[in-house]
């Protein structure tokens, strides 16, 4: 119990460090909001006076003349609260963040959330089988390959799915969007259809490149279990092999892997840029790029408070898996 | 304008795929149409339900049909509408609200009217009366009224920030009144030049809608969802992928538009963008696309692109006597001389931007205001390299003695920094040491407003109809500020009584004076070499023949072309129509 106790404790005193860093760090960037929208007006053709630049931020609800300290308890109080405000980046001015992250995290959480949850599934399962037979076949082949395929950018990967599969007018699958334009949101099976066929492409080029670092850790730290006392142990005692690998080694090599897959989980939330990028797909990771680019502090505050919590969430939800699994760490807490 | 949108991640990723590239605009890149001249005409005739002053009416064609645009947005859409949100005015002024008249940036101003059906200035030009046109309803069936026109803009000066135009503090706009059909405006000063920016860039709201509810009480962050206007188009419906636009059925103008449906989905960027413009999935693009002939004209007969040419790319230089070689006369001549424009235009920008010259003047956009002759006699027309590393020596700079200059540029415009190699190269045979900074977008953005750099790669402004526009913003006194501080637009610091004066004149000159204060401030372009234009900024716009006509062209230029351009983006819809439709 003490363990659990000092890890909330933990959990609480990181979740705070961090807020606070996601607070000043955008506003350590170079540049400040009112000269964003400056530069953004004078591209378009308007024209506006920096007083007026400032009433503009203000009806936003961005006071730039507001103290630093001001800023912070405000903006602490409204990430409890779940008061975001509204964006004032420059081509998402005066929407509410808490409508931006509703449109992006679905698809989000659906596309990154679902491939990482497989590719750590299937990396795993493979990575025990190779590990349980090493030198065979599957050994032979499988972990090799997925190797070199990680170790492709994974936008390479996308771009060269879309000029093989996305490109021309009988193409099998479509080479941008989440859904085909003029298509109405439904739970109709053509629109979640259509929605699927969106997703094979930059689901297959994320799963295939994450997929190898799964294996490969699983596998070695297989082979190094399988050398310890208590699996010749279980073998000594006529244990089926089934029950072995799953039950005595598999449950011990999975644990190291575990922290690392909680630390994916979390960072799903951050999306994966590049990918979003190359298939138009409108997740949290663009939104991220551009809320940078445009100095959107409350967008940004609210993007990195999501990726801090998830991150911490996840790590202290493996803490406690691992607290289950392992009876060591019970015994030490 | 801005070519060169995104991050080094969208460069890396242009490397793979050719249709892939780093670059163009954002959605709201608008190049301010501006009124100059065509505003001493006193009154324009009614368009019979034209809908182009310039390229004659288009003919009468059966409706239906669909455009699909492609134009990089960067981020899903907001589904906000508010015409006075500068985020989001590009995709409601011109589809939902109008202008009281076009005015024609391509055609030196060419006006046509639109709400307002012809106007009257007062002979001092500081009041002008409109007569707003009869039977136009709002599309929600409502008639529109000279009260609305009154009401739109007496809105704006009760909310400082819906004033984008700073039309209540830098036009002298003091009272805007109705009276039966008619809206009389009154200014403190000639208003003459601003007439592009109040008659032709602001649409007009419905009262009734924005004086009741949120639209009243917010009247700047209301978003607008169903925009309520006169416009040919009605969003129906808005998702944060793809915007549907439908024809009006109460729009104005009999039997327009012709197209029934546009689409407008947010590409996130440029690849996809690309690629669905060449494979004809969109038909209406303002695009930068690399190696275009290869990458989009190749791939369909019916593909096709034109880029008229707007404003300048320049090398601006710190006049602050702080930056001491930059502030010297004969170094910026000696780099005015060494340029090679036209190779610069070439192996920078493809030759798709065209070179620019040292008169500022955007050729042949502008031809009209050229003084060809004074840059033949001042011998910027052509590279000098003999005249450089002269005039470089009378500054007290030579081979034992070299001149080291940083410019600062945006990472990831690759077309900037590619001009800037050659410019670089360029500068290196003359014996100038030019260090290029790649600075990302923010701090490129502190640097260039707070007078922070020796030179810049820029400046990024929009037009309007006359040079006029651009050159004021670049080198009237007003637009400066001291180093240290933000400048308005006037980043290299220029300040010139005469100049100034010459500015100051622009409005109350009739036609024939305004070109010749144009020359005049040419010649001091010549002398004083406060900037160093380089290549021409252009619109880009690829547009798609095969189900589609109506398009404007190089040779019918009735619209700035771009879809991000509004309300030009107006007068192409009515223009476009559907060959299958009129079977």
């Amino acid at each position: 119990m003490r363990f659990l106790l000092r890890r909330l404790g933990f959990f609480v005193l990181t979740l705070w460090a961090a807020m606070t860093l996601n607070f000043f760090i955008p506003r350590m960037m170079p540049g400040n909001p009112a000269q964003a929208i400056k530069a953004q007006l004078n591209h378009s053709g308007h024209i506006a006076s920096p007083a007026q630049l400032n009433a503009l931020l203000a009806s936003y609800g961005f006071d730039p003349h507001a103290g630093l300290l001001g800023q912070y308890l405000t903006y602490l109080k409204d990430m409890v609260t779940f008061d975001w405000g509204v964006s004032i980046g420059g081509s998402s001015l005066g929407t509410p963040v808490r409508k931006l992250i509703a449109q992006a995290l679905p698809w989000t959480l659906g596309l990154v959330g679902t491939t990482t949850v497989m590719a750590f599934l299937l990396g795993t399962l493979i990575g025990i089988v190779a590990g349980w037979r090493r030198g065979g076949l599957i050994d032979g082949v499988v972990p090799p390959v997925f190797v070199v395929t990680s170790a492709l950018p994974y936008f390479l990967v996308a771009l060269v799915a879309i000029a093989l599969l996305a490109n021309g007018p009988h193409a099998p699958f479509p080479n941008d969007q989440n859904y085909d334009i003029g298509l109405q949101p439904s739970w109709s099976g053509q629109f979640i259809g259509n929605v699927l066929k969106h997703a094979v492409l930059p689901a297959a080029s994320i799963l295939i490149t994450a997929i190898g670092g799964w294996i490969l850790t699983m596998r070695n730290n297989m082979i190094s279990t399988l050398g310890e006392d208590y699996v010749r142990m279980a073998r000594a005692k006529g244990l089926s092999n089934r029950r072995i690998m799953f039950g005595y080694t598999a449950r011990n090599a999975f644990l190291p892997n575990l922290s690392g897959f909680a630390m994916s989980l979390g960072f799903v939330v951050a999306g994966t840029i590049l990918v979003e990028y190359v298939f138009n797909y409108p997740g949290l990771g663009h939104m991220f790029y551009v809320a940078t680019a445009s100095i959107d502090y409350p967008l940004l505050q609210v993007l990195f408070m999501l990726v801090t919590v998830t991150v911490l969430v996840c790590v202290l939800l493996c803490d406690f898996a691992v607290f289950l699994l392992d009876p060591r760490a019970r015994a030490k807490g | 304008m801005r070519r060169m949108k995104g991050a080094a991640i969208a460069v890396s990723v242009g490397l793979l795929a050719a249709a892939c590239g780093g670059s163009s605009h954002n959605s709201s890149n608008n190049t301010g149409s501006s009124s100059p001249t065509g505003g001493a005409s006193g009154t324009v005739a009614s368009p019979n339900g034209s809908a182009s002053g310039g390229s004659g009416a288009p003919a009468s064609h059966k409706q239906g049909g669909t455009v699909t645009i492609s134009n990089e947005a960067g981020q899903n859409w907001t589904c906000q509408f508010n015409p006075f949100n500068p985020a989001v005015n590009s995709l409601s002024v011109g589809f939902v609200y109008e202008p009281l008249v076009y005015v024609n940036s391509l055609k030196a101003g060419a006006e046509t009217p639109m709400l307002a059906s012809s106007y009257k200035w007062s002979d001092d030009k500081k009041s002008i009366t409109f007569t707003i046109r009869d039977g136009v309803k709002w599309n929600d069936g409502q008639p529109m009224t000279a009260d609305d026109v009154a009401f739109t803009f007496n809105l704006i000066k009760q909310k400082p920030s819906l004033d984008l135009y700073s039309l209540f503090t830098g036009a002298g706009l003091q009272t805007v009144t109705a009276n039966g059909n008619q809206v009389t405006m009154t200014f403190s000063d000639n208003a003459q030049t601003y007439f592009y920016l109040f008659a032709g860039q602001v649409g007009i709201v419905p009262k009734h809608i924005w004086s009741t509810g949120d639209a009243a009480a917010k009247p700047d962050t209301w978003e607008d969802p169903n925009p309520v206007g006169t416009g040919p188009f009605m969003v129906n419906p808005c998702k944060p992928n793809n915007i549907t636009y439908t024809a009006n059925p109460n729009f104005w103008m009999p039997g327009e538009p012709f197209i029934k449906t546009v689409q407008y989905p947010a590409y996130l960027d440029n690849g996809p963008a690309n690629l669905d413009l060449a494979n004809g999935k969109a038909q209406w693009g303002g695009q930068y696309i690399p190696n275009i002939d290869a990458a989009y004209k190749a791939k369909n007969k019916d593909n096709n692109y034109w880029f008229p040419p707007m404003t300048n790319v320049a090398l601006i230089p710190n006049l602050d006597p702080s930056h001491k070689a930059t502030s010297t006369l004969a170094v910026r001549q000696a780099i005015a001389a060494a340029l090679d424009r036209e190779k610069i235009s070439q192996l920078g920008e493809s030759g798709y931007q065209p070179a620019a010259n040292q008169t500022g003047i955007v050729t042949p956009t502008f031809n009209k205001y050229f003084d060809s002759a004074a840059l033949a006699s001042s011998g910027y027309d052509k590279p000098n390299v003999d005249k450089a590393k002269q005039l470089l020596a009378s500054a007290g700079y030579g081979p034992d003695k070299p001149l080291k200059l940083s410019v600062i540029t945006v990472s990831g415009y690759t077309d900037w920094d590619a001009s800037l190699a050659v410019i670089k190269d360029q500068l290196k045979a003359i014996g100038i040491d030019l260090t290029i900074q790649d600075l990302e977008g923010q701090t490129y953005d502190d640097k260039l407003f707070k007078g922070n750099f020796d030179l810049a790669y820029g400046p990024q402004l929009s037009g309007g109809p006359s040079p006029y526009y651009e050159l004021r913003q670049l080198l009237y006194s007003k637009n400066s500020a001291p180093i240290g501080t933000d400048a308005s637009t006037n980043y290299e610091r220029y300040i010139n009584a005469d100049v100034d004066k010459l500015f100051d004149q622009y409005a109350t000159a009739d036609d024939a004076g305004q070109v010749s204060i144009i020359k005049q401030i040419e010649a001091h372009m010549i002398s004083d070499v406060p900037f160093i234009p380089t290549t021409e900024s252009v619109d880009w716009y690829q547009y798609n023949t095969t189900d589609l006509q109506g398009w404007p062209t190089k040779d019918d230029a009735y619209a700035q072309p771009a879809p991000w351009n509004y309300p030009d983006d107006e007068q192409v819809l009515l223009h476009l129509y559907s060959k299958s439709a009129q079977k």
